[in-house]
């Protein structure tokens, strides 16, 4: 059938003042506290843990020595 | 201006994640200490690395206690030196150069990759608390070889570390009226005082001499023994520093077939 | 919002647009083709499964693929969605056919200039070669007919941008008090953006290695070309973007049984991208020599507020589905998901488009951090990363869209529906496979862009699973995403076979939930944003270049700069002075309305 988009019986109408995206709230804060994961994650774990890593010299002296 | 209540929350989230990165970051350079690649060194004729006092001659030195400087340079398709040693609980700082196009320098399984761009040193500064080997690769595309260009870090334990170069040279053929001799030099490319013992055979014969090598200095001493004593024929000799060895052979003959022999310029 | 009154299809409105955007698709198809084969080509020689050529002509393969992907395919699919989104959205015709048709020529004779020299390598009896992949780093350097083609390309992207804009202009002397419709406003702030970015290509094309290779000059400085280059190839990233973004705007929502979440913050969105695409360039140069760390960290911060935007999208775009969902009986927080029209491949195809967007946003914020890029730089994680972006979040938005878009320019039903569900289904699955296996990969530090990364003095040592086990996935996917190319390319070849169909949806947008008149007249004053970008870009770019030509020569370190003429410095000076004023002037009025909006 063409292009025509699958009208299901159920339609309605929803309107701007009705209508509150609460799944796209949900799923958005799940993405929101996987990405905060994962950043930690890969700086902290990932990052860090892949040592030898570039220091300042005057901070890498002060270590040593 | 009509933002619905959620994405307004989520805008102030969005930004609270955008500062938590930076945050981060930031933490990173300021409270770990990690620097970035920068214009800290001065700019460097690609064509005539030859003419500079780091890059004539691509190697590491010993700076200061536990401090070590490496001199490296890229080409198509290889890094001298190759492989690059350096002791265990170190710091070193590598000064990278390219003669030729943008290479990269990384190591792989840390945290050291720099771009590697002619005209430009990258220097970087990491320290070393384990042994280990490391490969090293170019991830910039060079040219056509750009997947055979490799090289090696090689963090020895500190205490087989060292420093030292031997370099014997000794005559080919001596007249049995003469004298062996064997110019010894020992380089000790270190800060501290090198204690060592040189020892050297030639034939039956045997020496042994104590010796303080300063740092970074070279002691030179000439080993000599009287060619009669060894009686005419080939003797092997050997020159042992540590775990380095030189080692050669000379002939002894009745006489030399002519007059050109030593004793003319 | 306007609308086409007719209710027919885009071929019956506008025939002789359809004839032009029909064909520059057509091109960016031709273009995918290609660069699709090479790209399975790369993944068997990579992973050491099934090696045919020599090592030195992966470079060969691997410029022809980024090329023809990254800018013969992305680029012809813009101008041929941004031509159909004006003349739709503007409800007229363009101005001049002519003209339309000269700049698709100027494209066609550009791509085919620096087709032929990268092809060339292929064989050792002519003598010309570009081997210089995508980024062309000077001092490798290309017969300089791929420079000219690639200028020729860009002259033709110039000219079209201005076609679009004569067709706004025209439109508003007939419409003085109506908002730029939302296709159209989104086309015209990411020409501006294009326009920008475009400078940093052209002078370092026009200046230094066209010049170089035809022998004028001697040397370049490689920083500075490299520089100029970023100037360009961080912006042109947003511009393989936001057709993308426009799509998913524009069509998704109508797509999904719903409207538009809110026209306002769409706007605010291509604005932002207007504003920050061009300062952030600095961010691929973290590792540079020869540059400050400070420069980098303003790129930094430039970067990360970049992330405001996409974010603001993945919350707009996913409650237009969702408003979409609940029309359509979906209920619940997460439950809403299963209304969505899945079996319709536009959108699966936009829908699994976005998802992977997240996952490589994800990886853009590692990208964008400053001192983590020691961990990820010039790995296999940067191509990880791209190929979820550009080469999922555009490509397979771009497909999933031909879908919908070729029976409007054909007036033919499209070939085959399941073939079309299948095939977005499967590019999702090789990429699922690619991407991950290419993310992995990077952090064990196997390097990009190499023919063998398998060496001679060491080992990639792998924590989870094995190297053995990434080469596996990434040749996998890679073999389902050639398989997912040729579904799609017999889908168009079978349509354009296909007879007529009166049977096919009107030419139509989604409309608006909250729409422009929710939002400040200020939004669509484009002369303001235009101004402020400059600024920005100014304000990122002028210390650090000024700072590589002191240290390195405008001309390397062997030739002595090159006189700028006064003319030119005080022409300059006066544009910006302009610009400034204009841009101080109407930024206070701005921030003023926008914070009192968001506020209230």
């Amino acid at each position: 059938m063409g292009q025509a988009i699958e009208k299901p019986e159920e339609k309605r109408e929803i309107g701007h003042d009705e209508y509150n995206p609460v799944g796209t709230l949900a799923l958005i804060l799940l993405y929101f506290v996987l990405l905060v994961f994962l950043w930690f994650f890969m700086y902290f774990v990932e990052f860090l843990g892949n040592d030898p890593t570039v220091v300042g010299t005057v901070v890498a002296s002060g270590v040593v020595g | 201006m009509k933002i619905h209540t959620y994405e307004k929350l989520w805008l102030g989230a969005a930004m609270v994640l955008i500062v938590a990165l930076i945050a981060t970051i930031t933490y990173g350079a300021v409270g770990l200490g990690i620097s970035m690649v920068d214009d800290e060194e001065e700019t460097i004729d690609p064509d005539a690395l030859d003419e500079d006092d780091r890059f004539n001659d691509p190697r590491v030195e010993h700076v200061g206690e536990n401090e070590y400087e490496a001199y490296v340079v890229a080409r198509t398709f290889m890094y001298q030196p190759d492989p690059i040693e350096v002791p265990a609980n170190s710091e070193v700082t590598f000064y990278v150069t390219s003669t030729d196009v943008i290479h990269s320098f990384s190591v792989v399984g840390t945290n050291i990759n720099t771009m590697v761009i002619p005209g430009e040193v990258s220097s970087m500064t990491a320290e070393f608390d384990e042994p280990g080997e490391y490969g090293v690769v170019c991830n910039e595309y060079c040219g056509s070889g750009h997947h055979t260009m490799e090289g090696q870090l090689h963090v020895v334990p500190e205490d087989e570390f060292d420093m030292t170069e031997l370099e014997v040279e000794g005559d080919d053929e001596v007249a049995e009226d003469d004298e062996v001799t064997l110019n010894v030099s020992v380089e000790n490319g270190m800060l501290d005082d090198l204690e060592t013992t040189i020892e050297a055979e030639i034939g039956e014969e045997t020496f042994e001499e104590d010796v303080t090598v300063e740092g970074d200095s070279t002691y030179e001493t000439t080993i000599t023994v009287d060619a009669a004593d060894l009686g005419e024929g080939d003797h092997d000799w050997s020159v042992t520093v540590d775990d380095y060895e030189d080692s050669g052979t000379v002939t002894v003959v009745d006489d030399l077939e002519d007059d050109g022999g030593d004793d003319d310029e | 919002m306007t609308m086409s009154e007719s209710g027919g299809t885009y071929i019956d409105n506008f025939p002789a647009e359809a004839r032009v955007v029909r064909s520059a698709l057509y091109s960016s198809f031709l273009a995918l083709a290609l660069g699709g084969l090479f790209g399975i080509i790369q993944t068997l020689h990579r992973t050491d499964i099934y090696r045919f050529i020599e090592s030195d002509m992966y470079y060969t393969v691997l410029t022809a693929h980024g090329v023809f992907l990254v800018v013969t395919f992305t680029i012809f699919f813009l101008v041929g969605v941004f031509t159909w989104a004006v003349t739709t959205s503007l409800d007229r015709g363009v101005e001049d056919i002519r003209f339309t048709w000269l700049w698709y020529g100027l494209m066609t004779i550009g791509t085919v200039m620096a087709a032929a020299a990268i092809l060339a390598g292929f064989t050792d009896s002519i003598d010309m070669s570009a081997d210089v992949l995508f980024t062309f780093y000077a001092p490798l350097q290309a017969h300089w007919l791929f420079y000219l083609g690639l200028v020729v390309f860009v002259v033709g992207t110039w000219l079209a941008g201005a076609d679009w804009f004569r067709s706004w202009w025209a439109w508003k002397q007939e419409n003085p008090d109506e908002r730029i419709p939302l296709p159209t406003f989104m086309v015209l702030t990411t020409m501006l953006m294009w326009y920008i970015a475009t400078i940093g290509i052209a002078v370092s094309i026009l200046v230094f290695l066209l010049p170089w290779s035809l022998g004028i000059i001697d040397s370049v400085n490689p920083t500075l070309t490299r520089t100029l280059f970023w100037f360009w190839g961080h912006p042109v990233v947003y511009f393989w973007l936001l057709p993308a973004y426009m799509m998913w705007y524009v069509m998704l929502p109508k797509i999904s049984g719903g409207k538009l979440f809110s026209d306002p913050l769409a706007r605010v969105v291509f604005i932002l991208f207007l504003l920050l695409s061009t300062p952030v360039g600095i961010h691929h140069q973290y590792l540079d020599p020869g540059i400050a760390e400070g420069f980098k960290f303003i790129a930094m911060t430039n970067t990360m507020f970049l992330l405001l935007p996409s974010l603001l999208t993945a919350f707009t775009v996913v409650a237009s589905m969702e408003h979409g969902a609940r029309q359509r009986g979906g209920t619940g927080y997460f439950g809403w998901l299963k209304a969505l029209p899945w079996r319709d491949p536009v959108f699966a195809g936009m829908a699994l488009a976005g998802l992977m967007f997240a996952a490589g946003g994800f990886s853009g914020m590692i990208n964008a951090g400053m001192n983590i890029n020691y961990l990820v730089h010039n790995t296999l994680w940067v191509p990880g990363h791209f190929h979820l972006t550009v080469g999922t979040a555009s490509a397979l938005t771009f497909m999933a869209a031909t879908y919908w878009l070729l029976p409007q320019l054909t007036g033919k039903a499209l070939w085959n529906r399941s073939v079309a569900l299948v095939q977005v289904v499967l590019w999702f699955l090789g990429m699922t496979f690619m991407s991950n296996s290419m993310h992995r990969a990077g952090l064990l530090g196997i390097p990009r862009r190499t023919a063998e990364p398998q060496y001679q003095g060491f080992e990639f040592e792998a924590g989870v699973g094995s190297v053995a086990e990434l080469d596996f996935q990434l040749a996998l996917g890679g073999a389902l995403l050639a398989i997912s190319i040729v579904l799609f390319l017999a889908n168009v070849v079978g349509t354009a076979f296909n007879g007529r169909s009166d049977d096919l949806p009107a030419n139509e947008f989604a409309e608006t939930l909250s729409g422009p008149e929710d939002s400040p007249q200020v939004l669509d004053n484009l002369k303001l944003w235009t101004a402020i970008a400059v600024v920005l870009v100014i304000l990122a770019y002028s210390f650090p270049l000024m700072s590589i030509v002191d240290r390195g020569g405008l001309y390397g370190p062997d030739i002595s700069p090159f006189p700028v003429s006064i003319e030119t410095l005080s022409l300059l000076a006066f544009t910006l002075e302009q610009y400034t004023t204009a841009a101080i002037a109407t930024t206070g009025e701005f921030v003023q309305t926008t914070l009192t909006g968001v506020i209230r």
